[in-house]
């Protein structure tokens, strides 16, 4: 799992915390049922407080992401709110281009160029 | 949403990764039965010593097997490699990046995975897989081999911190 933060930014640690868990799920580098590191190894890693990884491993638990078990630390449970929205736009864009006569390379090139 | 994890002045890239063996850990513990079966059947003819001494090496050696093999996490970044062992992360390694002279990634050969930690004078060796591994190669010459779940990540975040400590 890679873990990206800048600590000159605005946004807050805990949330490029939990973006980057949002990030790994959404492009599958996190399976539902993996394992966390814990907090105090990541915080170590990264350069911040114990206490700002387990806000953003809270943040992620509230929005369903994550599960919290005595002992086994913090699981990925689903994919969240976040990724069904994406999937869901996705499929609307794939059904459009079959309208318009457009494939799979021409909506990889559109998607490439948007981004 | 970042565009690349390892870019831009400023950011902190950090790889996490976490590996385990329950067939290591399982066959670890079939071989213990058959040591210990052989212990007691040799330790019949002689005294209680001969039973306990190997029934002790049996138990530290199950049980650092056990350990090593069960449960590996590595993290790469800005402070280094660190390989944490087993549940509660003990035993622990750390190279700090002025340590590490060079990082990459090799196809181990299945023959020589360790199934667990190795230590020898030159090498510490973690692998529990053959394919693609980490190696680092230490200033002191030692070489540290250690299977991680993505390893073309964990040594692009080693030398993205090491070019950010050249700069």
């Amino acid at each position: 799992m890679r873990w990206a933060i800048d600590h000159t930014s605005r946004e807050r640690l805990q949330d490029q915390i939990a973006g980057c868990v949002r990030r790994g799920v959404a492009t599958g580098e996190l399976e539902v049922g993996e394992q966390l590191p814990p907090a105090a190894e990541l915080g170590e890693a990264l350069s911040v407080d114990r206490n700002t990884v387990l806000a953003a491993y809270r943040q992620l638990r509230d929005d369903g992401i994550l599960e919290f078990r005595r002992g086994r630390g913090a699981r990925v449970v689903s994919g969240g709110p976040a990724l069904s929205a994406v999937t869901e736009a996705a499929q609307a864009l794939v059904t459009t281009a079959r309208e318009h006569g457009l494939g799979r390379n021409d909506l990889i090139r559109i998607i490439k160029e948007l981004t | 949403m970042n565009t690349s994890p390892f870019a831009g002045d400023g950011a902190l890239a950090v790889y996490t990764g976490r590996t385990m063996s329950w067939a290591a850990v399982a066959s670890s513990c079939f071989s213990a039965v058959l040591l210990v079966i052989l212990a007691l059947s040799s330790g019949s003819s002689g005294g209680a010593l001969l039973v306990v001494l190997p029934l002790l090496l049996i138990a530290i050696g199950v049980l650092l097997e056990v350990v090593t093999a069960s449960s590996v996490r590595a993290t790469a970044g800005p402070n280094g490699f660190t390989i944490r062992w087993g549940w509660f992360g003990w035993p622990r390694c750390s190279y700090p990046l002025e340590q590490i002279e060079r990082a990459e990634v090799i196809d181990l050969p299945w023959w020589r995975v360790s199934w667990g930690l190795w230590w020898s004078p030159k090498r510490t060796s973690c692998t529990l897989r053959g394919g693609p591994t980490v190696r680092l190669t230490l200033s002191n010459g030692r070489i540290v081999t250690v299977t991680v779940p993505e390893p073309a990540a964990a040594v692009a975040s080693i030398q993205a911190a090491k070019a950010r400590c050249d700069r």
